[in-house]
C-alpha cells in the first residue's frame, strides 16, 4: 500500500513537473511571439507606389515600379519587417494623384511614398504637411519641388535639368571638340530649350552661330534642319521632348547627314529605351544628363549588384527611371532602419544624416534641402564591345559629381523653416 | 530658300494625297472626316507589319486591308447617319479616331517605330549645292503620281463624271438616279487608301506611332479649307500653301510660323470664303 502509495506520489510529481515546464514553456512562447511588440514586427511595412500604371505613360511607370521591386529584394527585410509594396495609378492626373496618395496614407497606412514624378510630385506638395508621410521622387523635372517650393516631407533623387544645363559648361570646356565647334540650339518651342540654348551661349570662348526653336507638334524637321546647316554648325544642342519627337528629329537628321556634319548634343541625355531604339544612329550623340546610369557598375558596387539582380528579375537592362526608384527606395529603407522606426519624422530625419552608397552612387541630401547630391553622366553614346543585360549600345560614363552642378539649397530657392 | 522651298513642296505633295480624300469624301456627303488620320496612321502600321514578309510590297498591300475597314467603319457608323446635320458625322468620326487610336495603342503598344528607307534610296543628292534625302524625293514624285492619276479618274471616267456631278449638286444627282449612297461608301474607301498609301510611303521620314495622323489630319483640313471646300484642285493648291508657308516660314520665323499659317488661313477665309479658287462650298 505505501509502495503504491509512494509510486503514485511520485508518479504524479514526475507528470506534474512536466506538464508544469511544458505550461512555462507555452506562456514564455505567448508571451513573446504572441505579444504586440511581436506581432508588429511580423507585419510588413507598407510603402505607397504612386505612378503612372496605364496610358501611354505605363512604360515609365513600369521602369519605377520594376526599379522599386529590385529594391524591395536585394534590401531583404527592414527591421526585421518584411516590405509590402501597394501600387497606385494616379491616371496622369494631379487629382487623381492627391487622392490615391491620401487613400494610402488614411487606409493602407503606408509609412512612406515612393515612385512619383513631375505631376504627382507637383500635385502632392500642397498636401504633403496633411499627409506626413515621406515622399521620395525620383522622376521629376520641375525646380520648384527642390526649390521655391520645396517641402518638410518631400525629396528627390534624380537630378534636374537644370544640373543637366549646367552639365553643359563641364561637357564643352572639357571636350576640345566640343569647344572648338560652332554652336546652334535646335529645339522645342518651350523655355526649357531656351534655357538650354542659354547655357550653351554662356560657355566661354564658345563660338555660337544660331539658334532656332520649332512648335511642339513638328513632324517635319526638315526646315529646321535646313537652317542648322546653313549656319554651318559643327554642334548642335538638341532639346528636343523625349519620345517620338526625338526619334523623329534624329531619323530626319539622319536623312539629311546632319549626323555626320554635326555632333548633336542630348542636354538631359537619352534613355536606355530610345538608345536601343534608335541602334547605330544613337552613336551620333553625346549625351549629358542621367540615363545609362547602369554603367556606373563598373566602378560602384551596388549598381552593379542593382543590375544583375534587374536583369534577373525582369529581363532588360535598368534604366534610369529604374535605377532612381530603386535608389529612392533603397536610402528610404536605409532611413527606416537608421530611425529604427515607421515615424515619418523619425524617418525624414535619417533622410537628412544619410550617406549610402546606392544604385545611382554615393548618395546623400544636400544641406538644409531636399534635393539629393546625384551625379551627373556624361559622355558619348558608343556600341558596346558585347551586348550587356540586353544592351547594344549605351552612353559611355563619365561622372560629374553633383558639387559641381547643384546649387546649395538657398540659392535654389529652399527655405524648409518658411 | 530654295531647300526650304524644295522641302514645302516634297511635304505639299504629302499633303495633297491625305487632303483630297478628306476634300471627295466632304464633297459627296458634307462628311468631315476626323477619322481620316487614324486611318493614315493604320496605313503606317499596317506597311510595318507586312514589311517584313512583302518587303517594299507592303506599301501597296497596306492600303488594300485599309480600304475594307474603312468601306466598313462607313457603313456601319456614318452611313446611318448621314440624312443628319454635319456635325453628328463630325462628332462620330471624332469619336472613332479616338477609339481607332486607343486600339492602335492596344494592339501594338505606344511605341513609335523607324523605318529606313529600301537602301538604293538611302543617302543624299546634290541638287544646286545642296544635299537632298534620295527618300524624300522619290516619296514625293508617288505621291504626285497617285494624285495625278486620281485627278484623272475624276476628269476621264464615269464614275468620275458622277462624282463630280454629286459634288456640284448632290440633291440634282440625286434626282438623275445617279447612287450616291454607293458613291460615298466607295469614296470612303478610296480615302481612306490614299491616306493610308501616305501612311506607308511617309513612314521611312516620319516614323510610325499611334498619333501620328494627328498632325497631317491637321494641315490637311487647313489644305482643304484653303482650297475651298470639296473643290479638288483648289485643295491641292491648299496643300501646296500650307507646306510651303511650313516649310519657308520654319525657314526663317520658326517660332511664327504657326501664326502666320493661320493668320493666312483666316485672311483667305474672310477674303475667299469659297477657297482660293472660289469654287469650294462655304459649309
Amino acid at each position: 500500500m505505501a509502495t503504491r502509495s509512494t509510486y503514485t506520489r511520485k508518479r504524479w510529481f514526475d507528470v506534474s513537473r512536466s506538464a508544469a515546464m511544458l505550461t512555462v514553456a507555452v506562456f514564455a512562447l505567448i508571451a513573446v511571439f504572441g505579444s504586440p511588440v511581436f506581432a508588429a514586427k511580423k507585419d510588413p511595412i507598407k510603402i505607397g507606389v504612386l505612378s503612372f500604371l496605364s496610358g501611354k505613360l505605363k512604360p515609365i511607370g513600369d521602369e519605377i515600379t520594376t526599379g522599386i521591386q529590385t529594391a524591395v529584394k536585394m534590401q531583404g527585410p527592414v527591421m526585421g519587417r518584411p516590405i509590402e509594396l501597394i501600387l497606385e495609378d494616379s491616371l496622369v492626373n494631379a487629382q487623381v494623384a492627391v487622392t490615391k496618395a491620401t487613400k494610402l496614407v488614411q487606409k493602407n497606412r503606408v509609412t512612406a511614398i515612393l515612385g512619383t514624378s513631375t505631376l504627382e510630385a507637383l500635385a502632392l506638395l500642397p498636401v504633403a504637411n496633411r499627409l506626413r508621410v515621406p515622399i521620395i521622387t525620383s522622376n521629376s523635372g520641375s525646380a520648384v519641388i527642390t526649390g521655391s517650393k520645396c517641402n518638410y516631407w518631400v525629396f528627390q533623387t534624380n537630378p534636374t535639368p537644370q544640373m543637366a544645363v549646367v552639365a553643359m559648361d563641364s561637357l564643352i570646356k572639357d571636350n576640345p571638340k566640343l569647344k572648338a565647334a560652332k554652336w546652334f540650339t535646335l529645339g522645342h518651342d518651350y523655355p526649357w530649350s531656351r534655357r538650354v540654348a542659354r547655357s550653351v551661349k554662356i560657355v566661354k570662348g564658345v563660338k555660337y552661330v544660331g539658334e532656332t526653336f520649332a512648335p511642339l507638334d513638328t513632324t517635319d524637321w526638315a526646315p529646321f534642319i535646313a537652317k542648322v546647316r546653313s549656319a554651318g554648325a559643327t554642334a548642335v544642342v538638341i532639346p528636343v521632348t523625349l519620345g517620338t519627337p526625338l526619334v523623329q528629329f534624329l531619323q530626319q537628321a539622319n536623312e539629311f547627314g546632319l549626323t555626320k556634319e554635326a555632333t548633336l548634343v542630348a542636354p538631359i541625355g537619352l534613355p536606355d529605351w530610345l538608345i536601343a531604339k534608335l541602334g547605330e544612329l544613337s552613336t551620333h550623340i553625346v549625351s549629358a544628363g542621367a540615363w545609362s546610369a547602369w554603367r556606373l557598375e563598373d566602378t560602384v558596387p551596388t549598381t552593379k549588384k542593382f543590375n544583375e539582380l534587374y536583369y534577373k528579375m525582369h529581363g532588360r537592362v535598368a534604366g534610369m527611371q529604374a535605377i532612381q526608384a530603386g535608389t529612392a527606395a533603397q536610402l528610404l529603407f536605409n532611413a527606416i532602419e537608421k530611425a529604427g522606426s515607421t515615424d515619418g519624422k523619425a524617418i525624414v530625419a535619417a533622410l537628412e544624416k544619410l550617406d549610402v552608397e546606392a544604385p545611382a552612387g554615393r548618395m546623400r541630401f544636400q544641406k538644409d534641402g531636399r534635393m539629393a547630391e546625384v551625379p551627373l553622366i556624361l559622355g558619348k553614346i558608343e556600341k558596346l564591345k558585347k551586348p550587356k543585360y540586353g544592351a547594344m549600345y549605351a552612353q559611355s560614363v563619365t561622372a560629374l559629381p553633383a558639387s559641381k552642378t547643384l546649387e546649395p539649397a538657398k540659392k535654389l530657392g529652399c527655405n524648409l523653416k518658411k | 530658300m530654295f531647300i526650304n522651298t524644295l522641302n514645302g513642296v516634297v511635304y505639299g505633295s504629302f499633303l495633297a494625297l491625305t487632303s483630297l480624300g478628306l476634300s471627295l469624301v466632304f464633297g459627296l456627303g458634307r462628311v468631315v472626316n476626323f477619322a481620316h488620320g487614324v486611318l493614315y496612321a493604320l496605313g503606317g502600321y499596317f506597311f510595318v507589319i507586312f514589311l517584313p514578309s512583302l518587303g517594299w510590297w507592303a506599301m501597296l498591300f497596306a492600303p488594300l486591308i485599309v480600304v475594307p475597314l474603312a468601306i466598313a467603319m462607313e457603313w456601319l457608323t456614318i452611313a446611318p447617319i448621314r440624312h443628319r446635320n454635319e456635325i453628328y458625322t463630325l462628332l462620330v468620326t471624332f469619336g472613332l479616331s479616338f477609339m481607332i487610336t486607343g486600339a492602335i495603342e492596344y494592339l501594338w503598344g505606344t511605341e513609335t517605330t523607324l523605318i529606313k528607307p529600301p537602301v538604293i534610296f538611302q543617302g543624299t543628292v546634290d541638287i544646286l549645292g545642296n544635299q537632298f534625302p534620295v527618300y524624300r524625293l522619290i516619296a514625293a514624285g508617288l505621291s504626285l503620281l497617285v494624285t495625278g492619276l486620281v485627278f484623272a479618274f475624276i476628269q476621264f471616267t464615269p464614275i468620275g463624271l458622277q462624282i463630280r456631278a454629286i459634288t456640284d449638286d448632290n440633291e440634282m444627282a440625286e434626282a438623275l438616279g445617279i447612287n450616291t449612297r454607293w458613291l460615298l461608301t466607295v469614296i470612303f474607301g478610296g480615302a481612306a487608301g490614299f491616306a493610308a498609301f501616305a501612311g506607308a510611303l511617309g513612314a521611312p521620314i516620319f516614323s510610325v506611332d499611334p498619333e501620328m495622323g494627328t498632325g497631317i489630319i491637321i494641315d490637311s483640313f487647313l489644305a482643304v479649307i484653303l482650297g475651298g471646300l470639296g473643290h479638288l484642285p483648289g485643295t491641292a493648291v491648299g496643300a501646296f500653301i500650307v507646306a510651303l508657308a511650313k516649310s519657308i516660314g520654319g525657314g526663317y520665323i520658326a517660332e511664327w510660323a504657326i501664326a502666320v499659317l493661320f493668320l493666312v488661313v483666316a485672311a483667305i477665309m474672310v477674303l475667299r470664303p469659297r477657297g482660293v479658287f472660289g469654287r469650294g462650298r462655304i459649309a
